[in-house]
């Protein structure tokens, strides 16, 4: 039996697989890239002087006018990039002389996540003033300036989760308690039937590739990307997430429309201000890409990112409302018609690929030390387990 | 399961090495002090587990050949009830030698060989037409993946990932069989006393 070096990837490996699985040209290049890089160095720690280096360097391009990069300091947060939140003292060339609060978003060696910080960019910029997104200000896409590709965008207010309350790693099954839930449900809802329902068509979105409506396409493109990636990352072999696989291809529904998918719409996700309770930014928009909306509304129904009312009587998905209220709501907001049997088939999809982000690429990179957060990363993988025992109770419903 | 203590406990070391002992109060010397100790424990037990089992079956191989030497030279009739203990004790301890041939390593191997094998012909079998052969292959791999399933669940359930409490899988100590054990050791590591158990 040939074993394959995962840990050394060689070129020949690496053409067979681009070959396979035919994803997006953007998807198919950052995967490319991280399995070229795979046997270069690990992660080293990225010292905040070194950040700001990279910054000043990147706006000695970018600003034509003097500035200054005041109390940069080190947030946590996310799994995936490292982020470091800062204030500039700058010459917008809308507001004009002003102090801006802003974030670098960068990426560390390998990412239990691999995208594209271009998608990213592109996609944040996109849908200012559809939804409320930070302002994205520059990009180093291919970590010309920083050690690693990196973002610049605009420092939003809030918090994941109301203070004092608990959550696991990430603002999974984040609870916001009866009060909060109320006001910040039917944003959550309201802004998704936003973004669905937005003509993406003349936004400035060249790193997506453009499924046609009415066909298979977008779901095979996102199933060959995430089979590629099991390859590519995994460990052991799982004969489940084979199955898995293969029955989500033997039933790829086709999408009726084609809308911007957030891809990781939850709780921990999103900003909210509590005086106000309004949802003040979407973030993350890293797994973003065009597809079927009936992604997105499955995925806010799955049990790791619900939990059970306070008296325990109703699963609330997302933590906000039972499941059939959130698709009456969202019918309602977006105009556009849920067909369950296609939620139901996302429901699966979302289970196979969260199980296979959480196992196949939380191991890799930790196994190689590529991150600036192995061990959360390590803790992450734990998620893997009761996600597979969805996937497999899913199967069986459907078998 | 890939969650392994040997990549647990590498990424604890970089994660005090990157990010722990850098933060730690550079004159609060015990707290320096402790950290290091950690990090040094830590990259101990990383070289050192992979051969524990190599070096447990070492030992008892040596000390049953010693405790056969010594019942030779001083059977029953030169000494008391120890040996005649020892020499039962030899027994049992030359039996459990020859169970405890194959390396950790092999026995990961050939899980990884199998788990690879049965997944590609998931793939194969997955692509022929009838629908009545997927069908039992479906149910076979469902079941196998419960029992999976199950034990992996309940490895990792103290990391709070589980949404309904009320559905844990049993402990995985309930799920595991006890093949071929003859003495079960009660209490903490550290502590000696064994009991007889029917097996």
């Amino acid at each position: 039996m040939a074993v394959i070096d995962k840990n050394n990837p060689s070129p020949d490996w690496i053409q067979s697989l681009r070959k396979r699985f035919r994803c997006e040209a953007e998807i198919d290049r950052v995967l490319t890239r991280k399995l070229r890089r795979r046997s270069g160095p690990a992660y080293k720690p990225v010292s905040l002087d070194a950040m700001c280096a990279s910054l000043q360097s990147l706006l000695d391009t970018e600003l034509k006018t003097p500035f200054e990069i005041r109390g940069p300091r080190w947030l946590s947060g996310g799994a995936s990039k490292l982020q470091v939140a800062f204030t500039l003292d700058w010459h917008d060339p809308v507001a004009g002389r002003t102090v801006t609060p802003m974030v670098i978003r960068m990426e560390p060696a390998e990412s239990i996540v691999e995208t594209s910080r271009l998608r990213e960019f592109q996609i944040i910029k996109a849908v200012h003033g559809v939804l409320p997104v930070p302002k994205a200000y520059w990009i180093d896409a291919e970590g010309g300036h920083f050690p690693y590709p990196a973002i610049v965008y605009g420092f939003a207010e809030g918090v994941t989760k109301p203070s004092g309350s608990l959550s696991n790693v990430s603002g999974l099954g984040t609870n916001f308690g009866a009060e909060l839930r109320k006001t910040i449900g039917p944003q959550f809802i309201d802004h998704l039937a936003r973004l669905h329902t937005w003509d993406w068509s003349h936004a400035e979105l060249s790193s997506l590739d453009k499924p046609i409506a009415g066909t298979t396409q977008a779901v095979e493109w996102h199933l060959n990307w995430w089979e590629r990636v099991w390859e590519e990352d995994c460990n052991r072999d799982i004969p489940l997430m084979r199955l898995a696989a293969g029955w989500l291809r033997e039933n790829m529904p086709a999408a009726e429309r084609i809308s911007l998918i957030h891809s990781d719409y939850r709780a921990g996700n999103f900003l909210f201000t509590e005086h106000d309770r309004r949802i003040t930014a979407w973030l993350d928009w890293e797994l973003g890409h065009l597809g079927d909306y009936h992604e997105d509304v499955a995925y806010t129904t799955m049990p790791f990112v619900s939990h059970t009312s306070e008296d325990g009587s109703t699963l609330l998905a997302s933590g906000m409302m039972p499941a059939e209220q959130l698709y009456e709501t969202y019918e309602r907001a977006s105009g556009l018609v849920l067909n369950l049997k296609t939620i139901e088939y996302y429901q699966i999809f979302h289970a196979y690929r969260s199980a296979l982000i959480v196992v196949a690429c939380g191991y890799r990179p930790t196994r190689n030390g590529k991150t600036h957060q192995d061990l959360l990363l390590n803790w992450i993988m734990g998620m893997g387990y009761p996600a597979m025992g969805i996937l497999r109770d899913q199967l069986e419903r459907v078998a | 399961m890939d969650i392994r203590p040997e990549i647990q406990i590498r990424s604890m070391i970089k994660a005090m090495i990157d990010v722990v002992l850098p933060a730690v109060d550079a004159h609060n010397k015990l707290a320096q002090e402790q950290s290091r100790l950690i990090i040094a424990t830590l990259q101990l037990i990383a070289k050192r587990l992979p051969i524990a089992y190599r070096y447990d079956r070492d030992e008892l191989e040596r000390y049953v050949a010693l405790a056969q030497e010594l019942t030779e030279e001083f059977g029953p009739a030169n000494a008391g009830p120890a040996a005649t203990d020892l020499q039962r004790l030899a027994a049992q301890g030359a039996d459990i030698l020859k169970r405890a041939q194959a390396e950790p390593a092999e026995l990961e191997e050939a899980i990884f060989e199998l788990r690879d094998r049965v997944s590609a012909l998931v793939g194969e079998v997955g692509a022929v037409q009838d629908t009545a052969v997927k069908a039992r292959l479906r149910k076979v791999i469902l079941a196998a993946s419960k029992t999976e399933l199950d034990r992996e669940r309940a490895l990792v359930v103290d990391m709070g990932f589980e949404a309904d409490p009320a559905n844990v899988p049993a402990p995985i100590e309930m799920q595991l069989p006890m093949v071929g054990q003859r003495h079960s050791r009660s209490g903490h590591a550290g502590e000696c006393s064994i009991q007889e158990t029917k097996t």
